[in-house]
């Protein structure tokens, strides 16, 4: 198995405990949860398609 | 608006000891002060992400150990500062409380330690090279999650000693007495 299939629990949880500490309400929590969720994702997938792009070169 | 909303409404007070039960046990201290689901949300995301890590790392990812001095900025440092040089994964692990506690007994009181079975202890240097050199770097990725779990700890330490970082202001009511 890759070790990338442990990434989404690292994600998760970092998302979900940082919202965790900026607010109080749920709905504030898991809707700040979600949009740090989509930043690491999107993050991740920029530099995974950089690495990718450069790899068809080098 | 529900009691529960009011109550978020609440400016918090400064509490050195919510602060000082989320160091020790993740979201004890927000338990302590009656936020019971953030506590227990704390509890189980930093308790799960932290033995999920030392299990991927084959239980041997969490130890501090013995070496020789290290010179830093042209500062020579001694023992015990210089195992966390040794190892500076440790002074992130620090932060998950009691249960990195045994890593300190074993490296303080080896002797006294039988109680611990090895737990925590610091693996030989053929174990350590075992380790990293037949696997698929996941050892060196689990760390990483105990790492993670101990500074996010950091941050509800402090929201336990001071509240969330944003607050909502109390909202006026719409009609008062002159």
């Amino acid at each position: 198995m890759s070790i990338y299939w442990h990434l989404p629990i690292m994600i998760i949880i970092i998302s979900l405990v940082y919202s965790a500490t900026r607010y109080d309400q749920w709905g504030m929590i898991l809707r700040e949860a979600f949009r740090w969720g989509l930043r690491m994702v999107s993050f991740l997938v920029m530099i995974a398609v950089v690495l990718v792009v450069l790899s068809f070169f080098i | 608006m529900t009691t529960t909303d009011r109550q978020d409404q609440r400016p918090h007070e400064y509490s050195f000891f919510a602060a000082l039960l989320s160091y020790l046990v993740p979201g004890m201290g927000q338990i302590y002060q009656g936020r019971i689901g953030k506590g227990l949300l704390f509890f189980f995301s930093l308790y799960g992400m932290f033995f999920y890590g030392w299990w991927l790392g084959d239980k041997s990812n969490v130890y501090l150990p013995h070496g020789d001095s290290i010179v830093v900025l042209g500062k020579r440092i001694d023992e015990p500062w210089a195992s966390i040089g040794h190892r500076p994964q440790f002074a992130g692990q620090f932060w998950m409380g009691v249960c990195v506690w045994p890593a300190i007994v074993q490296y303080r009181f080896p002797e006294k330690a039988g109680f611990l079975r090895g737990y925590q202890r610091a693996p030989s240097e053929e174990e350590l090279n075992r380790l990293q050199k037949n696997g698929d770097k996941l050892w060196d990725l689990a760390w990483v999650y105990t790492v993670v779990a101990g500074v996010l700890n950091i941050l509800v330490i402090y929201d336990a000693f001071a509240g969330p970082v944003f607050q909502l202001e109390p909202q006026k009511p719409e009609w008062a007495p002159v």
